[in-house]
């Protein structure tokens, strides 16, 4: 299903193209003052052949860009939470092929540009001004700075556009609050999408100018020595004040930025369009080679992330809007009478949801296992790259209500690092809940670095609890506030292994040394944990939980009526546990601090920033979720069977306390 | 000169909120004696309150510049709820706010302005918002969403007003004979749309083919709208003289079961006696729609 909408949506971002390209010309030929025959012009531009040659290259590119944003979309975003994970997230050799492809593209779509422009831009090398000195009879080749000047401008920008891509996490696709037809939301971002160009154009072309001012002599030397062109004495070099103050070369590199960026953001806004639409599975299939995409079987196989978000999407429409495929979920099979698509689907979002759990609760359980009463979620957070990794481990504790269970676990573990100071980025990702058998090695990716409170602000450095304790922490009470930029977490516990002598000596030694690097503040600048950052880290993929509580609980309200074979009652108690449980480690999540603070909101950017609220919708959806079970069903709900402390809660929402 | 400016009931329990002159909300529960008052330096000029549905305590609240949503708990005894507990949802453009409706399932939030001709669809817990822009009628007067979360209302200061459904977000437009859409309501099963026009002392009443699920983009309403009650004034003689009833409708409201439908009656202005009475009505939404005048309420 993904490999026709992306077909679709490179044809249309292709068949936009002459339209931009037209706009371009239009706006490059600007001739305010004779402004027919700057209209005439301009049309009669169109046609020739070059504009065609243009535009099929333009499409070439466009089709790369395509490709690129297809190989890159996430539907999680990966969130790089202290600043050297940003650093490697730069330096990722992906990223550094997305952004030199990028800056070459970004050059051939300026040369494509300087051919339409015409005039003083369209040759790399000219004939100079003659000189007036007798004895240069021959007129030689010189280098066009100008043309120089627009085909750098144009990688730069190509450059800039990947780099603001990776960090904005603009490869992040955000499924949309409301559903709408294509056009429409084509439509409704076009104005912003037209804004955001020419103001993000400005800014770059701005810092171009300046980096040229610096380093423009060193492509201009090379490209003249390379290619035998002379610089033209006559006219002014463009890295200088005056050169760079030309008015009309400002305008067309803006221009030219304007159009590259237009183009590869309408590729990529038709891309996040088309890939995000809801794609409607069937529950029943009724021809045999469908049965593998129906929607229970889907869900309950491991498909691919955006596949999953997409079938959990349209369970949670199907389940507000579709009597006639609710129906079909409550339906029995033939002929056994087993409600197979119910439950499949109740198990996996059941199971959906009661991992997320687990991984709260261990987030819970290493916050208040390092002892200190203000501490932000950190060190045993898995990164969000591999969510999986804590799924498998967090599944083998079988109970939901495993505080006492992940206690004792955390306080047995022992994990004595061994490892020289430096964390060896994309070290193998190892779930801290592994046996606590001692082991040498530390196998933390970098993102799990340990964070400490936000480097801005000292007076919170002070109190910055460490992230993980040792045994002679433990006796040093408050002397050690810096974070340490080693991982390791030794806390021995009742079974722990005896410390031998070598043990002993080389904690000490690692002591010494995380204590002599914690006072760099450079080293610190860099480990730093932003805590807002690994809070939205660990809520990355919470919008697939949010539309498997909105289908369930759509489902299960409608079953009050729509059910004609009881098949939801029996998995009513496991449904109200699983949200109770989950409703109480997300409260408790929120006393923790940073979690309850919203971050600041930049309303009319094209850059969507959704993911970092996800938290707050989850909650709204679980109540609303909760209380949509308890205002349909009222006060049958006490004849299900769940422990009296949840019958405790439920009452609380019947009654509308919560 | 009345105090109140706006008032507002929970729709599942016996709570209300009332709006004050003096840009203060008190919120009344039959269950406690305590009764919070909320004020913010951000609310001004309330025009409308709508307690969210599926929810305890979280009231949103139209005001002068933006919408707050004021999250209360349902538990807590103190009469002054700091301000921190609003939510301001604001979007540039879009003020004074009059008109909000909370979609029946709880998570979304439409708030329109008069002046705005976007009606912006908030997701309230990421402050999202989307702008379902409609070009004609400018701006959005009143709004009204049917308890079955399919369609919504949308009344312009002209002499039209949409109807849009609520999956797809596409509408129809309606236009009236004259004036604008003054007030509307729903059937429970969004089936029927009672709507009076401002100038008229008559209620009208549209009908929208019934919600199979899978009708996606399409409002399916039916042609024309037909009158079905003529509120124009007549006098009644009764024990203590006569009395003048009807004129034109202020608004209407249509209980959750569909049985009753209750419509405040403005007076004329100019005739003396007359005053404004609310008007109860019996319905019968099916098989076939009925209303039958039941009883007046005046003073």
């Amino acid at each position: 299903v993904q490999g026709w909408r992306v077909a679709a949506a490179v044809a249309w971002s292709v068949l936009l193209l002459p339209v931009c390209t037209a706009g371009y010309i239009v706006l490059s030929g600007l001739d305010p003052f004779h402004p027919v025959r700057w209209i005439s012009s301009s049309f009669n531009d169109l046609y020739t052949s070059y504009v065609i040659f243009c535009v099929l290259f333009m499409s070439m590119v466009t089709i790369i860009i395509s490709i690129f944003n297809v190989e890159f979309y996430a539907v999680v975003p990966s969130i790089p939470c202290s600043r050297l994970a940003l650093i490697g997230k730069i330096v990722h050799p992906q990223q550094v092929i997305h952004s030199v492809v990028h800056a070459v593209l970004g050059m051939l779509v300026a040369w494509c540009a300087t051919v339409m422009t015409k005039g003083k831009f369209q040759f790399l090398a000219v004939s100079c001004t003659p000189s007036e000195s007798p004895d240069d009879a021959a007129p030689q080749t010189c280098l066009n700075e100008y043309h120089l000047f627009f085909l750098l401008s144009g990688a730069f920008l190509g450059y800039s556009y990947s780099l603001f891509y990776l960090i904005n996490n603009m490869n992040y696709l955000p499924f949309p609050i409301i559903q709408q037809y294509k056009y429409l939301r084509f439509r409704r971002s076009l104005p912003l999408l037209i804004k955001h160009s020419c103001v993000e154009s400005l800014y770059f072309v701005r810092n171009f100018c300046v980096a040229y001012y610096f380093f423009g002599y060193i492509p201009k030397v090379w490209i003249s020595t390379t290619m035998d062109l002379h610089i033209d004495s006559k006219l002014h070099p463009l890295d200088t004040l005056t050169g760079l103050l030309d008015l009309s070369l400002f305008y067309h590199t803006w221009l030219c930025g304007v159009f590259l960026l237009m183009t590869w953001y309408i590729a990529w806004l038709l891309f996040k369009i088309f890939a995000t639409e809801t794609h409607h599975f069937p529950v029943q299939p009724t021809f045999a080679e469908e049965t593998d995409q129906c929607l229970p079987k889907i869900l309950s196989s491991n498909p691919p992330l955006i596949i999953k978000f997409l079938a959990l999407q349209d369970l949670m429409l199907l389940s507000q809007y579709s009597p006639v495929r609710r129906q079909e979920v409550f339906s029995l099979s033939q002929p056994g009478g087993h409600p197979h698509n119910w439950t499949a689907i109740s198990r996996e979002c059941l199971s959906l949801l009661s991992d997320l759990t687990q991984r709260l609760i261990a987030q819970q359980e290493a916050a208040a296992a390092n002892g200190r009463a203000k501490q932000p979620v950190g060190e045993m957070k898995v990164p969000p790259q591999a969510p999986g990794a804590v799924g498998t481990e967090d599944k083998s504790f079988q109970s939901q209500r495993s505080n006492v269970v992940l206690r004792t676990s955390m306080s047995s573990l022992v994990k004595p690092s061994l490892v020289p100071v430096k964390t060896s980025p994309g070290a193998d990702v190892r779930s801290p809940f592994s046996s606590p058998a001692v082991n040498g090695k530390t196998g933390v990716a970098d993102a799990n670095s340990p964070w400490h409170g936000p480097a801005q602000s000292p007076h919170v450095m002070r109190r910055a609890p460490k992230l993980w304790t040792s045994v002679s922490d433990q006796q040093v009470n408050g002397s050690h506030h810096e974070p340490l930029p080693v991982f390791s977490a030794a806390k021995p516990g009742s079974e722990a292994v005896q410390p031998r002598f070598i043990y002993t000596w080389l904690q000490n030694k690692q002591e010494q040394i995380k204590n002599f690097l914690s006072k760099r503040a450079l080293i610190m600048y860099f480990f730093s944990k932003h805590p807002e950052a690994s809070i939205q880290a660990v809520f990355s993929d919470a919008q697939m939980h949010i539309w498997a509580l909105e289908g369930l609980s759509h489902l299960v309200a409608a079953s009050f009526t729509e059910d004609h074979f009881g098949v939801v009652q029996t998995t009513l108690p496991a449904i109200l546990n699983t949200l109770l449980t989950l409703q109480e480690v997300v409260d408790r999540h929120f006393k923790l601090p940073h979690v309850s603070s919203k971050p600041p909101r930049i309303s009319g950017s094209l850059v969507d920033t959704s993911y970092k609220t996800l938290r707050f919708a989850l909650r709204a959806s679980l109540k609303t979720a909760l209380y949509r079970i308890t205002t349909v069903f009222g006060q049958h709900l006490n004849a299900v069977q769940v422990s009296t402390e949840h019958k405790k809660r439920l009452q609380q929402f019947l009654e509308y306390k919560e | 000169g009345c105090t109140i400016r706006a008032f507002a009931w929970h729709p599942h329990t016996n709570k209300f909120a009332v709006a004050l002159l003096d840009d203060s909300i008190r919120v009344y529960n039959s269950n406690s004696a305590t009764v919070p008052s909320l004020k913010h330096r951000l609310q001004r000029n309330v025009a409308a309150m709508a307690w969210k549905p599926l929810c305890a305590s979280i009231l949103a609240v139209a005001c002068q510049s933006c919408v707050l949503v004021w999250h209360l708990d349902p538990t807590s005894l103190s009469t002054r709820p700091s301000s921190g507990c609003a939510q301001v949802l604001s979007h540039p453009g879009h003020s004074p706010v009059t008109s909000l409706a909370w979609a029946p399932s709880g998570e979304r939030l439409l708030s329109a302005s008069p002046v705005d001709t976007a009606m912006l669809v908030w997701d309230v817990s990421t402050e999202n918002c989307v702008q379902l822009q409609w070009f004609g009628g400018g701006g959005v007067t009143f709004l009204a969403w049917s308890p079955d979360g399919s369609k919504v209302l949308a009344a312009t200061p002209c002499s039209v007003f949409r109807v849009w459904e609520a999956q797809m977000w596409t509408c129809e437009r309606w236009p009236t004979l004259r004036g604008r859409c003054q007030t509307g309501c729903w059937s429970p099963d969004g089936s029927r749309l009672l709507f009076t026009v401002l100038g008229e002392s008559v209620i009208y009443s549209l009908s929208f083919s019934e919600y199979r699920g899978e009708m996606q983009g399409q409002v399916g309403g039916s042609k024309t709208a037909s009158i079905v009650a003529d509120l124009s004034e007549t006098t009644f003689e009764t024990l203590h003289g006569e009395e003048r009833i009807g004129g034109e409708v202020h608004s209407m409201v249509w209980d959750p079961t569909g049985e009753r439908l209750a419509v405040i009656l403005r007076g004329h202005p100019d005739s003396p006696g007359s005053q404004t009475v609310v008007a109860v009505f019996r319905t019968w939404n099916s098989p076939v729609f009925e209303l039958l005048p039941w009883s007046v309420l005046g003073g």
